[in-house]
């Protein structure tokens, strides 16, 4: 009896232990939820400077947009309501919305909006390469006006930059940790989430703005940034349900993903690539038959399966890529794989015996295995290529002899744009910074300038064709894939609606039961 | 104790009391006794026949491979260990018994090219400036001290930074971590027997320097030389193993071990054979060289560090 006893006790104390563990999960909750996001630590906060996914999704809890460029790159109105183009381009004027209120309490008008604009000139932002040279005033305290320097077909997207996060007039030091009883007194945004506590390189908690002035919104009541810089150490988290939400997660940790228990794998279009190129002024590449074979020679569909088994979507010889929508040219003709084509066209420029070539990679991307697998298939082509993997710092290095921008042949990655033009004004127009072809055609030229000045968007788009036929005809360069950029989230999670570039993830909508 | 304060004392005298020409055949007696006690102890037996294997392995393990190092498999990515693929394919559809077969030479030819140099160097070093002491003695000491103080993958990195990962930037970096241990060693070894009669006994005779340093002094040493030269090429296969590991050693696609353990290392979860064999093969040889180097230890009573 006593054996007894003991037992039955021993089972109601483990029917009252699960019924505290079932309550404390499917206990009370509030409608939004806390969403908790397992992310690289941020090193940058600046939010005119922090740039990479992580920093950027902080901030842009916290601040606003004026405009925000949506994840298929159509902008829509925010901080600003309306806006309108001169007939000469040059002229932008926005409205901006009323009522709206900064996490401090003051009132958020224009001039907000020119400090802002200002700023990003003086601290020399990455947001400004998109925004070209301008002027900004505020006629009166909500209405903003851009004098343009020359069109800008792009302009908006400079308005609606990661980095063109909209702060208080006259904030010195925007996101530093103050000493005193407001320590986050600098990070004053008019965002939907407030900051209420940040451990440095450990986690960052944010707390619904109870007065944001999109009505509605946002839906979570607070947001909880663990900040994880393995990724392996991630992907583990969420799957003990340790975080709600990870990003950027590396092809090989993918498939561990796919179609675990209770987790949503998200998978966004972007037009990240890798570009095989070829310099044109030294080296084999400047014959165009040489930068012909290569392409002959590159079997895109065994790259795509074998590297990142299928899942990216098979490039073509411009970086212009599906995920532009009307820019990419759904006719254009698919470069085809011919070996014995490639061995006739090295033949005919010279290389009847073979071509030896130095492939320079970096160690990141599977960029490595890309390399291994082209050598394998180039072999077949009479193309022998002997592999120099670098760390990617060094191969971006300036110190380097055979970096990025020198060597003649190699592999280089391309992360994300907003528009065809953030490639190819910088990386393919004569005498742009990063021209690690030295390309020079002068046809190109003209039709990169004739895009930027271009607003009409059917126009617009007829011009990108026949540039990415320039690229097919005498480019050098080959675009194996491009990459989809992967999320995962437990399956409570809703709304969540990643943007090519993770970090611009609107969490507005988002909410967790 | 007392015995291996004067580890050489039988030996040497052996060798300064026998006549010249029958020292061919001395070293071949000799040879062949340190294997027959190699074979008596069971551990050492084990050592020695997995070093064995590999060599052989190094030699013929390239014309044995079913398949090319390089060669990619056409629809065979991710095999499972199977009769046609006997230690399964890696995520390109790579035979990964073939890459082993394949890798040994590699794994074996640097750590062993390398360590034939720093020994080499180290011993005449060693016992150069054991035998004249003095300032030079100072000098070089000190000197290889201060190369001792880095930590060996930390140098290793920065050297191959700088002169750019390629084989004999391994060779280059791995002597120049093991010539000042292997000058430390050799050079204890020759203190012990600086002042010992038969040296005398040769100054006396009016031996030359290079005489007494390679026909009197290197013989006495020669025990801890092996035995050195052994923890030193099995420590050679590991760094190289880490340095392939860590993208600085063998460009790719080499069969490198310790690259392949990295490559595999990423699909881990779904290729986990393309990382077990490659990281079992260092494994065993290492452990295999370091049984036979602690049975030669025990043969020549010899304890150095």
């Amino acid at each position: 009896m006593q054996r007894l006893n003991i037992r039955k006790g021993r089972i109601l104390v483990l029917v009252a232990m699960l019924l505290m563990i079932t309550g404390s999960v499917f206990g009370v909750r509030a409608a939004g939820g806390t969403l908790r996001i397992g992310a690289v630590a941020p090193k940058v906060l600046d939010p005119a400077l922090g740039s990479n996914d992580p920093e950027v999704l902080f901030n842009r809890s916290i601040y606003d947009y004026l405009v925000d460029v949506l994840p298929d790159r159509t902008i829509a109105p925010n901080l600003a309501k309306e806006w309108k183009v001169s007939d000469d381009g040059l002229t932008y004027t926005f409205t901006l919305q009323e009522g709206v209120k900064f996490h401090d309490g003051s009132d958020f008008s224009s001039a907000d909006v020119v400090f802002t604009f200002q700023r990003l000139v003086t601290v020399k932002s990455p947001a400004t390469n998109l925004l070209g040279e301008f002027e900004v005033t505020a006629p009166d305290a909500k209405t903003v006006v851009f004098t343009l320097k020359a069109p800008n077909a792009d302009f908006l997207y400079g308005i609606g930059n990661q980095l063109s996060l909209i702060i208080k007039d006259g904030t010195e030091k925007p996101n530093e940790i103050a000493t005193g009883d407001k320590p986050y007194a600098n990070f004053n945004g008019t965002g939907p989430f407030i900051l209420t506590e940040y451990k440095d390189g450990e986690s960052a908690t944010l707390t619904k703005n109870p007065t944001y002035w999109k009505s509605g919104q946002p839906l979570l009541d607070s947001v909880e940034f663990k900040f994880i810089n393995d990724p392996v150490t991630q992907v583990n988290a969420l799957k003990s349900g340790d975080v709600d939400f990870i990003f950027k997660i590396s092809p090989d940790q993918v498939s561990g993903l796919d179609g675990a228990d209770g987790i949503s794998l998200i998978q966004t279009t972007t037009n990240q690539h890798p570009v095989i190129r070829l310099r044109t002024d030294e080296g084999p590449g400047k014959d165009v038959k040489v930068r012909q074979a290569f392409k002959y020679a590159t079997d895109r569909e065994e790259l795509n399966q074998l590297v990142l088994e299928g899942r990216g979507t098979i490039g073509n010889n411009d970086p212009i890529g599906p995920g532009y929508a009307a820019f990419f040219d759904k006719d254009i003709k698919v470069q085809e794989y011919d070996p014995e084509k490639a061995k006739a066209l090295l033949a005919e420029a010279g290389y009847a015996d073979g071509l030896k070539v130095t492939l320079q990679t970096i160690n990141v991307l599977g960029y490595d295995t890309l390399a291994t697998v082209l050598q394998q298939q180039w072999a077949k082509a009479g193309i022998t290529a002997e592999i120099q993997v670098n760390e990617e710092g060094f191969y971006y290095d300036d110190s380097n002899p055979n970096n990025w921008l020198k060597a003649d042949l190699g592999i280089t990655g391309w992360g994300d744009r907003p528009a065809p033009q953030g490639y190819l004004a910088q990386a393919y127009a004569t005498g742009a910074a990063y021209n690690e072809t030295h390309w020079s055609d002068p046809d190109l030229d003209k039709l990169i300038q004739e895009a930027s000045i271009t607003t009409d968007e059917s126009a617009r788009a007829a011009i990108y064709h026949k540039i990415s036929d320039i690229f097919n005809e005498s480019g050098p360069i080959i675009i194996p894939w491009f990459a989809p950029v992967f999320s995962a989230s437990r399956a409570n999670v809703t709304g969540i609606n990643v943007a090519p570039f993770p970090g611009l993830t609107d969490l507005r909508g988002v909410s967790v039961s | 104790m007392g015995i291996t304060k004067q580890p050489m004392a039988s030996i040497t005298s052996e060798i300064t009391t026998q006549p010249q020409p029958s020292r061919l055949k001395r070293l071949l007696t000799s040879g062949f006794n340190i294997l027959k006690q190699l074979a008596s102890r069971p551990l050492s037996l084990i050592g020695l026949i997995i070093v064995v294997l590999f060599i052989l392995m190094a030699v013929f393990g390239s014309s044995l491979a079913p398949y090319k190092f390089d060669a990619l498999i056409k629809g065979a990515a991710r095999q499972s260990p199977s009769a046609s693929y006997l230690f399964g394919t890696d995520k390109l559809g790579r035979d990964v018994f073939s890459r082993v077969l394949w890798g040994a030479r590699e794994v074996i030819t640097i750590p062993g090219i390398a360590t034939t140099i720093a020994v080499a160097i180290g011993a005449i070093i060693g016992m150069a400036t054991a035998y004249f002491g003095g300032w030079i003695d100072e000098v070089v000491s000190r000197l290889l001290d201060s190369l001792l103080a880095i930590p060996a993958l930390l140098l290793a990195l920065v050297m191959l930074g700088v002169i750019g990962p390629s084989p004999i930037g391994i060779v280059i970096v791995i002597v120049l971590l093991y010539v000042p241990i292997v000058t430390r060693v050799i050079r204890s070894a020759t203190l012990n027997i600086r002042n010992s009669g038969f040296i005398e006994a040769a100054k006396l005779r009016g031996e030359a320097n290079w005489y007494i340093l390679f026909r009197e002094i290197l013989p006495s040493v020669l025990p801890a030389l092996t035995v050195e030269a052994a923890l030193r090429f099995s420590y050679a296969i590991f760094l190289t193993a880490s340095l392939g590991f860590l993208g600085l050693g063998v460009q790719p696609p080499s069969p490198d071990w310790g690259r392949m353990v990295n490559e595999a290392r990423e699909s881990f979860e779904r290729t986990p054979w393309a990382l077990w064999y490659p990281a079992a093969a260092i494994a065993v040889l290492v452990i295999g060289v370091n049984l036979l180097a602690d049975g030669l230890r025990r043969i020549f009573r010899y304890e150095g560090s």
